[in-house]
């Protein structure tokens, strides 16, 4: 059975436009300009049970539209979308007992009170028994790491812990599919890794259906098989992750900090130096054509290193790239 | 079944209270108003009735201790209040409504329970801090206790008059930017026609007329006057008043909600 049915999905937005100035306002409050703005038109796709999706897109894609119309909050302007069989603007309530969603940047738990208090909330307002609420409380816990966490004030926890606390609270009542809208930003490495290895859990424990937004391309890389990239509210590429990885993903870039002056031009066999400063180069180099380790090796032969950071090009590149290559969803 | 759902409601009112008292100081400070206020009000009517409250002497049928204990009554209901208005205002404002429509709750009855968790507390520790001073200067009120239950429902029914204007106050934020003079707008009507600044009785004959038609004077002056000089016929006048109301503002509210539901744009993506 398709845990997500989506068909034509569209919405628009109406924008007041004000004109600069003085004579701008008032004008606007007489004759106001509205604009209207879309921000997702014709998205179609179906996603499995138990798949997980990477959908992803730039600042102001349609990504957090989208997921907001799936979850029930916005109703489209036009098209189709069944989630689970509901259709999720007419009967949010029913199928919020089994869905659950992370809104990244917005807070869940009592800010002032334990997490272990909202979670005991959740469970009333889930209407879960006891027996059950316990199972998976503690299988969370597990999960993610967060046994001694539970009875600190929110308020005191850091970013990252806060997070796994977030997180988990969304997935006590067992649900089917879980909306993640960028669970992981602003974390650090650690945290990062803490809650990939709790989604991959949960997915293969329970065959959750995993949606995911991110920036972060660890995150799809890591765990999701499938790829959606959406960009001005279109869908232009939907295909397997390691696709995406050989097609686009493919450069690296590498910055590097020497514990000495660099007098000559830095140069390494297939790599591009992109920026070269007095201690410092920044290098680009295709994947599939030479490794990662050779080219760190390559640089650990050549002087003493203090630092090295190995990135992913940003998502922006790679969209830019698809559009260049007249890649069609 | 039944219980699992009263439990869901009950529950959202449990961990506000405990909000409240992990932020026992804060609600305290807040709530320290009432003793100014109280201390004030005293001297006022004192001066007013003369002889520092005469007890023998009546204003529109009222003597000073029925004023004194009118006006703690009429100031816990002000001041015990939650102000969920302002909740939903920001919930509209950074966009946290989100989480709160992916739950399987309605939305309104979510902000009631969870209202009175804090709405409780604040109107415990008002009523108790205001208590001292009037008993001091007014004594016991002159009450049969039998009156509590009947004056305690039409306290319900005025908190839940004021849930339903605040509550269409907070969803005006869905077209404006800043309720704030809205908020201001339904203070001042209940400062004056609401009774709480001096029972209606005192206002000229016309202004009574018109501030008694209109549902300010239910949540204030209604349970304070009743519970100063309980009787049964303006009792079910004020039932009735309010059973009206409630109908009138529940569809406004009603309409306004799954109106400002269909438009709702989230903000900040």
């Amino acid at each position: 059975m398709n845990a997500i049915e989506v068909n034509g999905l569209e919405k628009n937005f109406q924008l007041k436009k004000k004109t600069p100035g003085l004579r701008g306002s008032f004008r606007s409050l007489f004759r106001p300009q509205i604009e209207e703005i879309t921000a997702v038109s014709d998205v179609s796709f179906s996603l499995k049970e138990g798949e997980m999706l990477a959908f992803i897109g730039p600042n102001g894609a349609g990504k957090s539209t989208t997921i907001k119309m799936l979850t029930g909050i916005l109703f489209p302007t036009a098209g189709e979308a069944t989630v689970l069989g509901f259709t999720p603007w007419k009967e949010r309530r029913l199928m919020a007992y089994h869905i659950g969603s992370v809104f990244g940047q917005k807070p869940q738990l009592w800010y002032h009170l334990p997490a272990a208090d909202t979670f005991q909330l959740f469970a009333r307002i889930y209407e879960l028994d006891d027996a059950a609420f316990k199972k998976q409380r503690d299988f969370l816990v597990e999960a993610f790491q967060i046994g001694h966490l539970l009875h600190i004030p929110v308020r005191k926890l850091s970013l990252g812990q806060r997070m796994k606390c977030e997180i988990a609270a969304s997935l006590l009542h067992r649900p089917r599919i879980i909306f993640l809208d960028e669970p992981t930003i602003g974390l650090d490495v650690v945290a990062k890794q803490q809650i990939r290895r709790a989604i991959r859990a949960l997915n293969e424990e329970d065959n959750t259906t995993i949606f995911l937004t991110s920036h972060d391309a660890g995150d799809i890389e890591s765990l999701c098989k499938r790829v959606i990239i959406i960009n001005h509210g279109r869908m232009i590429f939907d295909n397997r992750t390691s696709i995406l990885k050989r097609q686009y993903l493919t450069k690296k870039v590498i910055d590097v900090r020497f514990g000495e002056r660099l007098d000559s031009p830095f140069h390494l066999p297939h790599v591009e130096t992109l920026k070269q400063g007095t201690y410092g180069v920044k290098l680009e180099f295709d994947a599939q054509a030479v490794s990662v380790e050779q080219v760190i090796q390559q640089i650990m032969n050549t002087r003493p290193f203090n630092d090295i950071n190995v990135q992913d090009p940003p998502l922006e590149d790679v969209i830019r790239e698809i559009y260049q290559n007249g890649h069609e969803p | 079944m039944l219980s699992t759902k009263i439990n869901k409601y009950t529950s959202m009112t449990a961990i506000n209270l405990q909000n409240q008292l992990a932020y026992i100081w804060d609600t305290l400070n807040r709530s320290l108003f009432i003793l100014f206020i109280m201390f004030i009000f005293v001297q006022l009517w004192a001066a007013v009735y003369g002889d520092g409250g005469s007890p023998d002497r009546e204003i529109a049928g009222l003597t000073f201790v029925n004023v004194i204990w009118y006006l703690l009554i009429a100031e816990t209901m002000e001041l015990g209040k939650a102000r969920h208005d302002l909740a939903i205002s920001e919930e509209v404002k950074d966009g946290s409504i989100a989480y709160r429509l992916v739950r399987p709750y309605n939305y309104l009855v979510y902000h009631f329970f969870h209202n009175l968790g804090e709405t409780l507390v604040r109107m415990g520790l008002v009523f108790l801090l205001g208590l001292p001073i009037v008993l001091y200067y007014a004594g016991l009120p002159q009450i049969d206790w039998w009156i509590i239950p009947p004056v305690v429902l039409i306290m319900a029914g005025g908190m839940l008059l004021d849930f339903f204007t605040l509550s269409i106050i907070g969803l005006l934020a869905f077209v404006t930017e800043d309720i704030g003079s809205f908020r201001l707008i339904y203070q001042k009507l209940v400062f004056v026609l609401g009774g709480l600044m001096f029972p209606l009785d005192f206002l000229p004959n016309w202004l009574q007329g018109i501030a008694r038609s209109l549902p300010f004077q239910l949540t204030t002056y209604a349970p304070a006057r009743l519970f100063v000089r309980f009787e049964w016929s303006l009792f079910v006048d004020f039932l009735g008043m309010q059973l009206l109301w409630l109908a009138i503002l529940g569809v406004i509210l009603w309409l306004q909600y799954r109106w400002a539901v269909q438009r709702l744009a989230i903000n900040g993506g």
